[in-house]
């Protein structure tokens, strides 16, 4: 049984699993952008309310192993709380959270880091606040984050694997089933790496891409 | 007439400029010239209020603005771009190609824009380069692109701040050259410069800075015939070196 019959036989549940991954992806992924952008400006505008208390559990999060993080959730914390949740949200939550506070950095530290000298310009030359932020600020800070979130949203994918290991019925889940059915590790997890690789290699490329084209055109000299 | 009385200002413990008096009249170039620390560049920002005096205060053709000042309280209406800066750093929008750096503010004030663009882009000599990205454009090139996108904004007064410091001997000239042609055009210029040649034979006006203050201040004959001992060293030593 080659990879392809593997794939038309049991393409049901390799459907189902997909569907799950790019479920919880969704989730992780929407919430990240939209909540971590969100607290990434707040945090930058008041640095001592937010910014500095976001920091630190970032910084805190960045210490904890994501499958720890993520059993701890399963576990300890639903048994502490007396509650069972599906573990399908226990992994979207712990994984939104890690993307939340990731992204909130990215886009804290370019608003930090903004070179100031742009916006002086924009000053002595009589722009506007709105054409300030729209033509200079949003762009350069987009060039600027769109890299490193993109790397981030990919490896965040990634993760999406280790559901598996709290009942997760996502991808990784779905060929470890079929291969205690058929037992052919080589055939399946190569069907499924061939699977990343296709969705993960171009998101790397444009990512890289990116960065290559554009932080090079932030510098004057 | 642009006009500073009595302007200080201080960073932490530091004085760094001690009640300078400053009028720029329209159509006369102001050379500023001292040694690294004397304060020039504290009195341009403070001049083209982007950093705010301790004390004192400032007058843009008739308007007044009085120092200590609310940092978040705006200026209505605004003194940009009547009052204009060239920085010794460009500042040019990295994103933008050198066209569309001086179209972008441009649009704003100038209707003639379109038409006055391609005057400039006659000036300064960049039609080989005008549509490069500053990253593609030498810093020459750069310099001149930074000053055109000052000048398609008609302002009565430019800041200017050591805009030649990272030039070559052609390049210099080139642009100090056109700095005439704002003159002609009723344009007030204050200029820093350490190119005492320049100032010697273009400048209407002359300050010579020392320890945040205005030690000697005259036409550009106090180039050749300066009163003070330290403007006699500075310059003694600048001539040395240029």
């Amino acid at each position: 049984m080659g990879v392809w019959d593997i794939l038309t036989t049991y393409y049901p549940a390799f459907l189902s699993g997909l569907r799950v991954t790019l479920q919880l992806s969704v989730i992780i992924w929407v919430c990240g952008l939209v909540l971590g952008s969100a607290l990434g400006v707040a945090g930058s505008r008041y640095k001592l309310s937010i910014g500095i208390p976001s920091r630190a559990v970032a910084f805190v999060l960045s210490g904890v192993p994501i499958l720890v993080f993520l059993f701890w959730l399963h576990y300890p914390a639903q048994a502490m709380m007396d509650v069972v949740i599906d573990p399908f949200y226990t992994g979207a939550f712990t994984l939104a959270v890690i993307n939340i506070f990731a992204v909130a950095d990215i886009v804290r530290g370019a608003l930090n880091d903004f070179p100031q000298q742009y916006l002086t310009a924009a000053k002595v030359t009589g722009l506007t606040r709105r054409q300030t932020i729209l033509d200079i600020q949003l762009p350069l800070i987009f060039r600027e984050v769109l890299p490193p979130l993109l790397l981030l949203q990919v490896m965040l994918l990634h993760t999406t694997l280790f559901t598996s290991l709290i009942s997760v019925d996502e991808i990784f889940r779905a060929a470890q089933r079929i291969n205690a059915q058929v037992y052919r590790p080589v055939e399946i997890y190569t069907a499924l790496g061939v699977f990343f690789l296709m969705v993960c290699l171009p998101v790397n490329g444009l990512a890289l891409w990116l960065k290559h084209k554009y932080t090079r055109d932030l510098s004057e000299h | 007439m642009l006009s500073a009385r009595g302007l200080t200002k201080s960073f932490d413990d530091q004085t760094v400029l001690r009640g300078i008096d400053l009028d720029i009249a329209p159509g006369t170039i102001t050379c500023a010239i001292g040694p690294s620390g004397a304060g020039k560049t504290t009195l341009l920002r403070a001049l083209g209020l982007l950093d705010y005096p301790d004390g004192g205060s400032i007058s843009l053709d008739g308007m007044g603005y009085d120092f200590p000042r609310e940092p978040a309280l705006p200026f209505m209406p605004s003194p940009w771009p009547t009052l204009t800066c060239v920085f010794q750093s460009l500042f040019l929008w990295p994103h933008l190609t050198l066209r569309e750096n001086i179209m972008l503010p441009a649009r704003n004030c100038n209707p003639q824009a379109e038409k006055d663009i391609e005057g400039l882009i006659a000036l300064f000599e960049m039609a080989g380069f005008i549509d490069h990205y500053p990253n593609q454009a030498s810093i020459g090139q750069r310099q001149r692109a930074a000053l055109a996108r000052a000048l398609i904004l008609n302002p009565s007064y430019i800041l200017l701040d050591e805009i030649t410091s990272a030039l070559d001997v052609e390049q210099t000239a080139r642009i100090l050259t056109k700095l005439g042609h704002l003159k002609e055009r009723n344009i007030g210029i204050f200029l820093i410069t350490h190119q005492i040649g320049f100032a010697r034979r273009m400048a209407d006006q002359v300050v010579f800075m020392d320890g945040g203050v205005i030690t000697e201040k005259g036409d550009p004959d106090i180039l050749f015939h300066p009163k003070t001992a330290r403007l006699q060293q500075f310059l003694s030593t600048v001539e040395m070196v240029y």
